[in-house]
């Protein structure tokens, strides 16, 4: 009691970096709990397959619509409950990492939005983003541990004369929000059953690796499931449709270039690191990249033509979704649910197949 | 004996004058008449054998039953008085600090009545004490050493010298650890490389041959226990399928078995046999049976001369009764697979250090010819990576400095050079640490050509032509490279070994947040456990060469000689269970900070040994079936009367407690002539922890101003002290007492001028509050 609440003023300066002395918030809060479990694990997470917010977002929405309903197809089939909420809104994050809003700003909307969850008796959010994952666990951390951002939040409520509160604890960084793969990967095992056979023979030689987002990986990485140094958690879920991934190739942890802003200010170094993947993935022969960010999907998809004419390389790599690929596998609609009209790289393999 | 009534008992009260120390500040004529005792003496220097006189002769012709001293210190002379009082029972003594916390702290008008107070509480406190004894230990003179690495053979070497029994356990089929593998060892001094096995074989041919060592190879601690010094040990002695001692080791066995198993002493790079000996000099001299591959073809036992094969050789259980235990239980290295980047997996010719060591190795896989796993021919160039697991904060990484890594690095490096001038070796370093001596050899390797990149490679990958790329950013020249190679060593960080970390959950002694054990203190009890009796050295308490785990090896054994030479007499204020009243609930098991209390048969037992007296386990035991002998709770309550006795209306009294850490502090603003006011009175307890609301309350009840509670932050119960006072605050608070009253604060020894400064802020906000504030008797006196 005495040492952790001595250190939640001084936490509170570390916060904005989410690091206390090389460790999470959370972690360290934990740490009188779990003083002999010497390294990560996730042992204790557990994944809900029911009471979800599926947590809309910006650039899914404007960007591949066809995560968002690959995502409902998906939860259908393998009997995922799940709501969506219309007065639920963005977590800021492009915004938050481009300096737009400040971190007060971005945990008072993640309250808001951890109000409308609540009050629809869905309390665990599954983001489809990586950067919405990471935004709305560093708010809940903040949210549950700092009592004057709270209480601070909460008259910014009532000033406003809304309706919505924040309890302390009641949307908890590790058990309540989770991305949308690991909701499914809690279900890996029953995805073969949906899968159609006719299809999966068709795309058998194709060559898949997987990219897998910073933002889930590398921020709150003590909840990260199946490998953060050594990611796989694509890797698994593809294998559970019954392919092979590639594994690990050069250049498999690399960002994609993005960087929020980067993309904009610094365009030439951003681009230069989605390049060196690209090119890393060309020597490869990878067919498909597999996603589980909008952010990281759109920097490849839609600069790879320009990449490619650049560098006179020609770049062939098609990027999916996790959620779109197994939406594919499952036999749904490749334009009213997946959504494959909104890509700039074309996804060729199923127009052979049609 | 049967105790006198309080007001029977005869006290006698010897007031020093200390060569002027304190007389001339204390106004001892003043002070005789204004306290009531059955005699009152006055003495130059009551510390002096014609001191010693006197006392005896009042003892025996006044038929005194008490002693105050008004003196000193007790931290300077309570052992000497303690002596002085025979034939009075030792704690049948008190002594006042007119001295420290009187004349040297105060002016010459408060000293003289601050005096009275102080005797006074000691008259009343020393009405209290009991007779008691000190307890006495004796261990039985053997030790356990696990772990048969170099740190364990060195502290069975010099514990058996010594005269005592050692258990070398190894759960190896041989002793020798780590050191046998790594080939060549370097001194610093020298600027020379020395053949490891040559140094270490002769200490196992010594270990071997002294009779005061039995060796127990094969050998795990599968429980463990201790009581009042004597560690329980049940070991699992895993079967060989050869009897040591008919086998002669000529190796007949060996050449006719069919089966082929990695190597372990060559890290893998290389074939054994299922019937083996791990290396040449290894020890015991006898070949062993790996069951697991062992197809039992029977060809050992059809060529054996000596009929030394025994397939029927079962696993044996053993008790071991031992005084004291060293863990020496080692380490491990930081598993390559976590850190994907460096191919370790996936590229042959990634490979550790200690993989290379074995390369180098005269007696290893290539008899010393450096050649890459791959294509099996020299490799041009060789880049090392340093920090691999060490100084890595990522996860599954160790923030800690590995320690000897740089060392290891540039001797494998230098070895290289020394060997191949034209093999290229360059060094990805984060920062080069080579303290001491080392920075000489650190500049003998750059002279002799090895390379230094400052910068911690991001990724190692194959290029189109099939070679390895070390892709580095050279952070002092901020330029990007990629270096191709033929060899990567990496630089794997020590971790704690399994052994390690089981042998501290069975005998329940605390581990480092790495999961190293963890020392008593790290600056001054290094090789110290928090578990009294089991000391540690080598690797196994975190990473180090192996010079250092000598030395550890050597202090741990002379502590071991300390505890075994003449049993250990032990302070009597300690808990002590009834076990009639004992219900095995375990309350106190868990209330136990100090890990005192175990369960040995069913049966709760207490050790004196690291019992601290803190009298929680008191608290926690429904049945009231503990107990600490000396009256202490009494004593407190008469302490403070003793010091509230006479105050006056106008007057203000502050009543200070503080254990042996704050007292010596508070001493120390005395030594120094720094000055508080005459209002605080301190009393000395055995812990903090003693002293209970209901003393404090009975204090501000009875007169006291406020109280002051000092504690030093590293002792174990600071936190429940510390709530225990928040607690009892909110309840004055609800009483209608101002809080304030009361003050809980830090204490150090070095910090005496902060202790000063509190005393005095303390004194000042005492002196601003006004009522309320208890009325003497007025409330029922609650628990809280």
């Amino acid at each position: 009691m005495k040492t952790k609440h001595a250190h939640l003023n001084e936490e509170k300066l570390f916060i904005e970096e989410n690091i206390v002395n090389g460790k999470n918030i959370e972690e360290s809060i934990n740490d009188e709990a779990n003083e002999f479990i010497p390294f990560t694990n996730n042992k204790g997470k557990k994944i809900p397959d029911n009471g979800i917010l599926l947590f809309k977002s910006c650039l899914i929405s404007t960007e591949y619509p066809g995560v968002e309903s690959s995502t409902k197809f998906v939860f259908d089939k393998l009997g995922i409950e799940y709501i969506i909420d219309h007065d639920q809104s963005c977590c800021t994050g492009l915004g938050h990492y481009s300096d737009v809003f400040d971190q007060y700003s971005t945990t008072l909307i993640a309250a808001r939005n951890f109000d409308i969850a609540l009050k629809d008796k869905h309390p665990n959010i599954a983001t489809m983003c990586a950067t919405c994952y990471a935004i709305n666990k560093k708010a809940s951390n903040i949210l549950n541990n700092d009592d004057e951002i709270r209480n601070k939040i909460n008259k910014v409520f009532t000033d406003c004369g809304l309706k919505r509160k924040y309890e302390k604890g009641s949307i908890d960084s590790k058990n309540n929000i989770f991305h949308v793969a690991e909701i499914i990967y809690n279900k890996k095992n029953e995805i073969k059953e949906y899968i159609d056979k006719k299809l999966k023979n068709q795309l058998s030689n194709l060559k898949i690796a997987t990219h897998h987002a910073c933002h889930y990986c590398k921020v709150h990485y003590n909840d990260t499931i199946a490998g953060v140094t050594n990611p796989n958690i694509l890797d698994e879920l593809v294998e559970s449709c019954g392919y092979k991934t590639i594994g690990w190739f050069n250049e498999k942890r690399t960002t994609c270039g993005a960087g929020f802003r980067q993309r904009f200010v610094n365009k030439e170094l951003s681009l230069s690191v989605t390049e060196e993947k690209l090119l890393s993935l060309y020597e490869e022969d990878v067919d498909i990249l597999i996603h589980m960010c909008p952010n990281c999907h759109m920097q490849f998809d839609r600069y790879q033509p320009y990449i490619s004419k650049n560098k006179n390389k020609p770049l062939k790599t098609m990027h999916l979704n996790i959620v779109q690929f197994i939406a594919i596998l499952m036999g749904a609609d490749i334009e009213s649910v997946v959504g494959i009209q909104t890509h700039t790289v074309k996804i060729k393999f199923l127009e052979k197949s049609d | 004996m049967k105790e006198k009534n309080k007001s029977d008992l005869r006290v006698g009260v010897f007031i020093c004058r200390c060569g002027g120390n304190i007389s001339d500040n204390v106004d001892i004529e003043m002070v005789k008449n204004s306290i009531s005792a059955e005699c009152i003496v006055e003495f130059e220097n009551l510390c002096s054998i014609n001191g010693k006189k006197a006392i005896r002769e009042e003892i025996i012709s006044n038929k005194l039953d008490r002693i105050v001293i008004a003196s000193c210190s007790p931290i300077s002379h309570e052992k000497i008085f303690q002596n002085y009082v025979n034939p009075l029972n030792p704690y049948l003594m008190d002594m006042a600090n007119l001295r420290e916390q009187c004349s040297w702290v105060h002016n010459k008008d408060e000293a003289s009545s601050k005096a009275i107070s102080l005797i006074n509480a000691s008259i009343e406190k020393v009405k209290k004490s009991h007779s008691v004894s000190p307890i006495v230990c004796q261990t039985p003179e053997s030790v356990a050493i696990i772990g048969g690495g170099i740190s364990g053979i060195s502290a069975a070497l010099s514990i058996a010298k010594g005269g005592i029994k050692a258990y070398l356990i190894e759960k190896e089929s041989t002793i020798g650890g780590n050191m046998v593998k790594i080939g060549k060892v370097f001194s610093p001094v020298k600027i020379a490389e020395e053949c490891g096995l040559c140094l270490l074989n002769p200490l196992i041919n010594d270990v071997a041959w002294n009779e005061n060592i039995e060796i127990l190879t094969n050998s795990e601690v599968i429980s463990g226990s201790r009581q009042s010094g004597t560690f329980n040990l049940v070991l699992k002695q895993k079967p060989t399928y050869i009897d040591g001692k008919k086998c002669i080791a000529c190796g007949k066995c060996n050449e006719l078995c069919p089966v082929n198993v990695l190597d372990e002493f060559n890290e893998g790079l290389s074939y054994r046999k299922a019937i083996y000996k791990p290396f040449s000099q290894s020890f015991p001299d006898s070949y062993t049976i790996d069951i697991e591959n062992c197809i039992k073809c029977g060809s050992c036992e059809n060529v054996c001369k000596m009929g030394a094969i025994n397939f029927d050789d079962e696993e044996e259980i053993k008790a071991l009764n031992v005084g004291s235990v060293i863990l020496a239980t080692g380490h491990e290295i930081f598993n390559p697979s976590l850190r994907p980047e460096y191919g370790y997996d996936r590229y042959e010719d990634v490979i550790s250090q200690n993989e290379l060591a074995r390369i180098m190795g005269v007696n290893g896989p290539t008899k010393g010819e450096l050649l890459t796993l791959s294509s099996k021919k020299r490799p041009k160039r060789v880049v090392m990576i340093q920090c691999v697991g060490s100084r890595d904060e990522k996860p599954d990484g160790h923030k800690y400095c590995s320690k000897v890594c740089c060392m290891v690095a540039l001797k494998n490096a230098n070895l290289i050079k020394h060997k191949y001038p034209e093999t290229d070796v360059i060094l990805c370093y984060t920062d080069m640490r080579t303290p001491g001596m080392y920075e000489k050899y650190y500049k003998h390797c750059q002279n002799n050509g090895v390379r230094l990149i400052r910068g911690r490679p991001g990724e190692i990958i194959k290029n189109s032509e099939d070679n390895l790329v070390v892709k580095v950013e050279d952070t002092l020249t901020k330029e990007f490279i990629e270096i191709e190679t033929d060899m990567v060593v990496l630089s794997l960080a020590m971790e704690p070994s399994k052994g390690t970390v089981e042998i501290a959950k069975l005998l329940d002694v605390g581990l480092t947040e790495d999961l190293f054990i963890k020392e008593a203190h790290p600056k001054i009890k290094p090789v110290t456990t928090d578990i009294s009796g089991a000391y540690v050295c080598g690797t196994a308490q975190g990473p180090k060469d192996i010079t250092e785990s000598i030395m550890q090896a050597n202090a741990a054994s002379s502590k071991v000689f300390e505890l075994m030479h003449n049993g250990i007499e032990l302070e009597p204020f300690v808990a002590e269970i009834d076990k009639d009243l004992c219900t095995n609930c375990g309350e106190c098991i868990d209330s136990c900070k100090h890990k005192s209390i175990l369960t040995i048969d069913n049966e709760i037992v207490i050790d004196p040994m690291s019992c601290s007296g803190c009298g929680e386990c008191l608290r926690a035991c429904k049945e009231s079936a503990i107990s600490i002998q000396g009256n202490i709770s009494e004593k407190i309550y008469a302490t403070i009367d003793g010091i509230l006795k006479d105050k006056k209306e106008d007057e203000r009294r502050i009543i200070v407690f503080l254990d042996q850490i704050g007292y010596t502090a508070a001493d120390n603003i005395g030594i120094n002539r720094l000055s508080y006011p005459s209002s605080i009175n301190i009393i000395k307890v055995h812990s903090i922890n003693r002293v209970s609301p209901d003393h404090i309350i009975h204090g501000l009840k009875n007169g006291a101003d406020g109280v002051f509670i000092g504690e030093y932050p590293g002792d174990l119960m600071y936190e429940k002290v510390e709530k225990k006072i928040n607690k009892l605050k909110d309840y004055i608070k609800e009483q209608g007492v101002n809080p304030e009253r009361i003050q809980f604060s830090k204490v150090y020894i070095p910090y005496f001028t902060g202790l000063a400064k509190s005393f005095i802020e303390f004194d000042k906000k005492i002196e601003s509050l006004e009522e309320p504030f208890f009325k003497k008797g007025s409330s029922k006196n609650k628990e809280c």
